[in-house]
C-alpha cells in the first residue's frame, strides 16, 4: 500500500538529508543499551494493557460440551429429544490487533531543549517492548514541516530497522506542525483500517517536547480522532532545566474587547493543550510507568463510555 | 489569526528587585515588538503604571519585531530565545505619548 500523503522515502540512494550509517548505528546500540533493563517492564506493562484475558465465558447451544444449559433441558424433553443443543462450551478470548505509531518530534526545538537523547532511547524502547508483544504492527513516522512514515506498518522491526530510522532523525527541522502530522496519520490510519478487520485498535503516540501552535485547532482534530476511534497519546519530553520546564511555561493570549484595544491575558500554555491524555516526561526511566498511564487512562475511559 | 508563536525567557540585570520577573519560558507572538513585549512585562511585573522596557537579544537591541530577529539571523521559529530587559531610555515626546 501506498500512504498517498505520507509517503516513506523509498529511493535507494537518497539525497535526503540523512544520519552517516556508522553514527545511526552507534546511537542505536547506546539507546539499546540504555533502555534494556526497562524494555521487559514495559513490554509487560503494555500486555495487560492491550491484551486483556476476557474472562473465559460459556456460551452457545452446542450437542455436547462443558456445562449443561438448564433452561434448555424442558424444550429438550418436551421435544422428544429432538432439540438436542443444550450444552455450554468455552468460548476464546478474542485476540485484538493493534497498529501502533509512534510520531516523533524531528524539529531544532528537541535538541535546544536536549531531548534527543530521550527521544532516541524512547524510539528504542517503545519499539523492542512492542516487538516482543508479537500482536500487532508498529510504524514510525517522524515530523517537522511535514510529516513522514520512516518505517510502514507491514515492515517488521528490529535491529537493521532501528538504524535506518535513526538515520532519518537529525532534529533540525524549521517547524513543528502537529496539525499536519495528525491530518496525515488520520488518513494513514483509515487506509490501513479500510484493509484490516473491526477488531483492529490503532495508536498513535507522539514524542515531543511539546511546543507547538494553534491548539484550538488541533484539538478538533483530536476530537475528530476520537470519533474515527484512533487513540492519540502525548508524551512531551520536558527539560531537565527546572527553570524552563513546560510545566511552568505561559503563553500569552489577546482577547477582543468591545470598542477597545484586545485585553492581554498571560495563561499557562499547557492549560491549552489540545491532546487530553498527555504525561510530562523528564527521564527515560518515567517513560514506562508514564506511558502505561495514559494508555491505561484511555483504554479505562473508551470501555465506560 | 496566523499564530506563529516562538519560545522566550526574560532576564533582566537591572538591580531593583521590583523588576524581576519569574524565570517562566513564556510563548509569544512572533509579531511581537518592543511596545507588545513591554506591555507583557508589565503585565507579569503587576507595575501601577507602565515602565518602558528595551529588548536586548544577543548583545543587540530588538528595533523590530521578533520575527525580524530571527529572519535577519537565520533563525526559525524552533529558537528559545533570552530576552534581556532593562528600561527604555527613551527621548521626552516619546515618553509622553507612552
Ligand atoms: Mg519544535
Amino acid at each position: 500500500p501506498s500512504y498517498d500523503s505520507m509517503t516513506e522515502d523509498r529511493s535507494i540512494e537518497s539525497p535526503e538529508h540523512k544520519r552517516p550509517y556508522a553514527e545511526a548505528q552507534q546511537l542505536w546500540l547506546h539507546a539499546d543499551e540504555a533502555t534494556r533493563d526497562l524494555t521487559a517492564g514495559l513490554s509487560e506493562q503494555l500486555r495487560l494493557i492491550l491484551e486483556p484475558t476476557l474472562a473465559t465465558k460459556l456460551r452457545g447451544d452446542y450437542k455436547t460440551g462443558k456445562r449443561l444449559n438448564m433452561k434448555r433441558i424442558i424444550p429438550y424433553i418436551a421435544s422428544q429429544f429432538r432439540k438436542d443443543k443444550i450444552w455450554m462450551r468455552r468460548t476464546k478470548p478474542s485476540k485484538r490487533e493493534y497498529q501502533i505509531m509512534i510520531a516523533v518530534d524531528d524539529s531544532k526545538s528537541m535538541s535546544e531543549s536536549n531531548a534527543v537523547n530521550i527521544a532516541f532511547q524512547s524510539i528504542s524502547m517503545v519499539s523492542k517492548a512492542l516487538t516482543q508483544l508479537e500482536s500487532g504492527q508498529l510504524a514510525v513516522a517522524k515530523f517537522g514541516t511535514d510529516a513522514q512514515i520512516v518505517h510502514p506498518f507491514e515492515k517488521p522491526f528490529n535491529t537493521e530497522s532501528g538504524i535506518q530510522v535513526f538515520r532519518k532523525f537529525l532534529f533540525d527541522d524549521t517547524k513543528t506542525d502537529v496539525k499536519n502530522l495528525v491530518v496525515k496519520s488520520l488518513s494513514v490510519f483509515s487506509e490501513a483500517r479500510a484493509s484490516g478487520d473491526s477488531e483492529l485498535w490503532q495508536l498513535q503516540i507522539i514524542l515531543s517536547d511539546g511546543v507547538c501552535e494553534d491548539h484550538s485547532t488541533l484539538q478538533r482534530l483530536v476530537r475528530k480522532a476520537r470519533e474515527e476511534k484512533i487513540m492519540i497519546v502525548f508524551v512531551i519530553i520536558d527539560c531537565i532545566n527546572d527553570q524552563e520546564s513546560i510545566l511552568d511555561m505561559n503563553q500569552v493570549t489577546y482577547v477582543p474587547t468591545v470598542g477597545g484595544p484586545p485585553q492581554l491575558h498571560v495563561t499557562k500554555y499547557l492549560d491549552s493543550f489540545p491532546f487530553e491524555y498527555y504525561v510530562v516526561v523528564h527521564n527515560i526511566k518515567e517513560l514506562p510507568d508514564m506511558l502505561a498511564l495514559i494508555l491505561r487512562q484511555y483504554f479505562s475511559e473508551i470501555s465506560s463510555s | 489569526m496566523d499564530p506563529h508563536q516562538v519560545k522566550i525567557k526574560l532576564v533582566t540585570r537591572d538591580q531593583d528587585q521590583a523588576l524581576h520577573v519569574a524565570p517562566n519560558p513564556l510563548y509569544v507572538p512572533v509579531s511581537l515588538k518592543r511596545y507588545g513585549l513591554s506591555e507583557i512585562l508589565n503585565h507579569l511585573l503587576e507595575t501601577e503604571s507602565p515602565v518602558p522596557f528595551e529588548f536586548i537579544i544577543d548583545g543587540t537591541i530588538l528595533k523590530g519585531s521578533l520575527n525580524d530577529y530571527l529572519t535577519s539571523n537565520g533563525l526559525s521559529s524552533e529558537a528559545f530565545l533570552t530576552l534581556e530587559y532593562t528600561r527604555a531610555v527613551l527621548p521626552p515626546k516619546f515618553l509622553a505619548s507612552f
